[in-house]
């Protein structure tokens, strides 16, 4: 390592970006941006959703031309025009979204755009296999990709990044979809190959993990760099405050607002995949109490997406009962069940939540056709519908133009404002809340925290499913740990910590005393979830 | 979209192990195909199950689906659904008919590619370019092809053959056979030994009167596989079928992939239309002489799940079913009946022994009925015995629940950016 340290102060930086400006009609992305990083370290860049981070990781990638500025790699000024220019000046990037072929093999997936490289045969699988181990990537390159796991789907990205050749490897969000053992498995590779002369671009707005594994930090916010910061002194919580300027929101809920009124009681709910060959949900049993945030953790694909699906009609169970207050909704519909009091924030609101091509008024009568304000009798009542639109743009901060616009021209964090809203509207009595501030920046996420306390203060039960263990843990007051579809294992908030709740989550540790026996060894775990 | 994983991140995945390769399934299913008809045929009494006259029908009328079938394969894997098959064949058939009256069966053929390749080349414009709906563009594409020549026939071959619906005779191609081996093949055919002559019977079909554009297509299918698994084209044709989206990041012009897939697609449609016009039975251009067979083509490659060698298969199996009932009539059909039978009786042994009893008690039920319905009839009803192509793919797809995989992007619209 000594000698790569003396090599980074000598040698001209792997990448400067000066003074990048790009506008859109309307819109200025970024602006007088400016980025060092240094060769063979582990840069990250940080700031909130709509930041600018993915503009410029567009313009350095060369998927987009900047309007002013300059692009140096290793002390040379370059162009880039397309991806291709790119990769030839070695920078890499790691999708957040795999750009993954599922039907293709490793090998295929790997080769596919760069077989001027080495072939698509014989040749091109042996490089595959040389720098597999570089990417902790262990498996045959003739698998199917559609065969691998999420972590080992990343390592597949990079290893295509490699095989290109590339020098400066950009990794965007690339946590985003791993439970905390891969991130540490991720963070070992990363670390391997920076001693290797690899550098790294990381773009996160993960903090905790940005100290963990930066050399250097940049901070971006409205589109510009706003400083530098050292992640070894710098803490997670002055970090965030310089993404969003100003004071920091937590997860976390201080009072307890539990009552003893049963709400959402689930019985003996089981699920069995379409070809009844294994259960999807194994007799699941679950209560959610007025005031109470009950938040289910677990690997995604472990039956949390169902076990919703199931609580709100939309899949069909084989056996058992869900009883809302004091009604039986176990044979009714989605519709029947919505409006007999729950509100439904979907976990993918392109799919499940909104529109996109119609305006948001219009989504605001999405569920709630047969209910004011938003119908009269048979006849939808549009101006009811657009009143109240107003209401939930004024009252959740929806940044829009007007209610006219289509839901597609709202940033992510707006779209979901826009579906809190309107979930919490008419009074609910349980709101399913599936990943709420996923993909949603900071500001948006703090008042999406703020609202669902509020809502709970109020007496609202709410059944949390959230990826993100900090907002779990903050946000619940019981938590759920969901494994092959069952509920295996109960964790207190107050005392677990997320790395506790991740090995309970891949069954590793789902029989450990941390999670299933409250408050006794990790009394003191709490300690900066909220700077997050 | 993350949300959509279904696997389980931290399960390592061990390389998968195939026990049987590709190619031994093929021989295979070609033995296993050939010890049931042999098999029906001695049980029934029916030698034409395996004749070399039914056989030799029977490639004839696979041909046309083969190639749109191939056609249909290369348009789908670069993601592009083209259900425009039928039309671009139409097409084809006009195409093969005008230049083949003029100029030779060579240039029919090359017409007949010519003017499928048209038809690709307006689907693709209108789904590639234009973002179309490809059913839609398809069915246009179909209903645009036979409204066109209908037109031109009426134009041009109205005044040479005093027949709007037909144009004037096409020279056929000379064809071949493999005189002596052909020979030795139908003394043992003649001899009605149980199994052998059966194998000859099919062997003689295969090798008698093989016209050039027989062994076109037959070639075309091989050259599709490599072209389109062992080449980086076709790595980069399929990955567009897969994920146009990562195809793009890496590269890969997604546009000009779908473009050359759907024309290469038509002209392939095309050709089978020239297969139709050059059918040494026909010999010229009939309105509504393709009869769905683009459609016909499209199913068997479903069929073959989107590999060439399962589309041979289901284009075979058609072929053979027509060629059956267009050389023996319905009385050999019901003999295929039998055949079924026997077939499903395989299965359901298959099935107690996966212990899948309500699939297995399906096709008991199925095989009761069908021999039923053998033993109480003489033939089957005229009215019936055309469709025998459709109900023995119907019964077939209906039974061998495979795993189909289209490719992961077909028939969705591609934008850039």
């Amino acid at each position: 390592m000594s000698s790569s340290t003396s090599a980074r102060t000598d040698d001209p930086p792997a990448v400067v970006l000066t003074g990048i400006t790009k506008r859109f009609p309307g819109v200025v992305a970024n602006s007088d941006v400016h980025l060092t990083v240094r060769r063979g370290e582990v840069h990250a860049l940080c700031g909130e959703n709509g930041a600018g981070k993915s503009t410029l990781m567009k313009i350095l990638y060369g998927m987009q031309p900047p309007d002013e500025g300059t692009i140096e790699v290793n002390g040379e000024q370059v162009r880039f025009r397309t991806p291709s220019d790119a990769i030839k000046a070695g920078i890499g990037m790691v999708h957040q979204h795999f750009m993954l072929a599922d039907n293709l093999t490793v090998q295929e997936n790997v080769v596919l755009g760069a077989e001027a490289l080495h072939g698509i045969g014989q040749k091109a699988r042996k490089r595959i296999i040389e720098l597999s181990g570089k990417t902790g990537l262990n498996v045959d390159p003739g698998v199917l990709v559609e065969q691998l796991g999420v972590a080992d789907r990343q390592r597949v990205e990079i290893l295509k990044v490699l095989y290109r050749g590339a020098k400066v490897i950009i990794l965007d969000e690339p946590t985003a979809v791993l439970v905390p053992q891969e991130v540490n498995e991720l963070f070992d590779t990363v670390r391997g190959m920076q001693e290797q002369g690899y550098t790294f671009l990381f773009i996160s707005h993960k903090l905790d993990e940005v100290r963990a594994i930066a050399d250097s930090v940049t901070v971006i916010r409205r589109g510009t760099t706003v400083g530098s910061a050292d992640p070894k002194t710098v803490s997670s919580r002055q970090l965030a405050e310089m993404m969003v300027g100003s004071e920091l929101p937590s997860p976390e809920t201080r009072e307890s607002t539990v009552t003893d009124k049963v709400v959402l009681d689930v019985r003996g709910l089981k699920l069995m995949t379409p070809d009844g060959s294994r259960p999807i949900l194994d007799d699941v049993d679950l209560v959610v109490r007025s005031g109470e945030v009950v938040g289910i953790a677990g690997v995604e694909g472990n039956g949390q997406t169902e076990l919703v699906e199931t609580v709100m009609g939309m899949r069909k169970a084989g056996s058992g009962t869900i009883t809302l207050l004091d009604a039986d909704l176990t044979k009714l519909g989605t519709l029947a069940r919505r409006e007999a009091g729950i509100g439904y924030v979907p976990e993918d609101r392109h799919r499940h939540g909104l529109l996109l091509t119609q305006p948001l008024w219009y989504n605001r009568i999405l569920g709630y056709q047969t209910r004011k304000p938003t119908s009269k009798g048979i006849w939808l009542d549009t101006d009811g519908a657009k009143k109240d639109t107003e209401r939930i743009v004024a009252d959740f901060d929806v940044r829009t133009p007007g209610i006219d616009v289509p839901a597609a021209a709202l940033s992510g964090g707006n779209q979901q404002k826009l579906v809190v809203g309107r979930e919490l509207s008419g009074d609910p009595k349980l709101l399913i809340a599936s990943h709420p501030t996923r993909g949603v920046d900071v500001g948006a996420q703090a008042l999406i925290w703020d609202e669902i306390k509020r809502a709970r203060a109020a007496g609202l039960a709410v059944l949390l499913i959230s990826a993100d263990l900090d907002e779990l843990i903050g946000l619940s007051d019981t938590i759920k740990v969901m494994l092959r579809g069952r509920l295996v294992a109960d964790a207190d908030p107050n005392t677990v910590t997320p790395e506790d709740l991740g090995s309970a989550m891949t069954g590793a540790g789902a029989t450990s005393a941390s999670v299933q026996e409250t408050g006794t060894a990790h009394g003191t775990a709490v300690v900066e979830e909220g700077a997050n | 979209m993350i949300t959509t994983m279904e696997e389980k991140p931290h399960v390592p995945a061990a390389p998968r192990k195939r026990k049987i390769p590709g190619w031994a399934v093929g021989v295979l299913g070609v033995a296993g195909a050939i010890v049931l008809l042999s098999t029906t045929s001695y049980m029934t009494g029916f030698p034409q199950l395996t004749s070399s006259g039914t056989t030799q029908t029977a490639v004839r009328l696979a041909l046309p689906i083969l190639l749109a079938g191939l056609g249909g394969l290369w348009a789908e894997r670069a993601g592009v659904v083209n259900i425009g098959l039928e039309g671009m064949m139409i097409m084809g058939t006009w195409g093969a008919a005008w230049a083949g009256y003029q100029w030779g069966p060579w240039a029919a053929v090359v017409a007949a590619v010519v003017f499928g390749a048209l038809g690709g080349l307006l689907h693709a414009i209108a789904t590639v370019t234009f973002g179309v709906n490809h059913i839609v563009s398809g069915v246009a594409i179909n209903l645009l092809g036979a409204g066109l020549t209908k037109y031109l026939s009426t134009l041009i071959f109205l005044p040479l053959s005093n027949n709007p619906r037909q144009s004037p005779p096409v020279t056929p191609f000379d064809t071949y056979s493999a005189a002596g081996f052909a020979d030795w093949l139908g003394e043992l055919e003649a001899g009605q030994r149980v199994f052998i002559s059966d194998v000859a019977g099919i062997l003689r079909g295969l090798v008698t009167g093989v016209s050039p554009l027989t062994m076109l297509a037959i070639l075309l299918l091989p050259l599709s596989y490599y072209l389109l698994w062992r080449t980086r084209f076709g790595l980069r044709l399929r990955s567009v079928g897969e994920n146009p989206h990562a195809a793009d990041s890496l590269g890969v012009k997604v546009y000009f992939h779908k473009y050359v897939a759907v024309i290469v697609s038509g002209g392939l449609a095309g050709l089978g239309g020239a297969a139709l016009v050059l059918n040494p039975g026909q010999l010229s251009y009939l309105e509504g002489q393709t009869g769905g067979r683009g459609y016909i083509g499209l199913a068997a490659m479903i069929f073959g799940n989107w590999r060439p060698g399962g589309l041979l298969g289901g284009a075979a199996l058609f072929g053979y079913a027509d060629g059956l009932q267009l050389r023996s009539g319905g009385e050999t059909v019901l003999g295929l009946v039998y055949g079924v039978v026997i077939l499903l009786g395989v299965i359901v042994v298959w099935q107690l022994v996966r212990r899948k009893w309500f699939s297995a008690a399906a096709a008991i039920v199925v095989a009761v009925l069908l021999y039923l319905l053998y033993v109480s009839l003489d033939e089957i009803p005229s009215e019936f015995v055309s469709y025998a192509p459709h109900m023995v793919t119907l019964a077939v797809l209906a039974v061998a629940s495979q795993r189909l995989r289209m490719p992961a992007a077909d028939g969705l619209v591609y934008r850039r950016g």
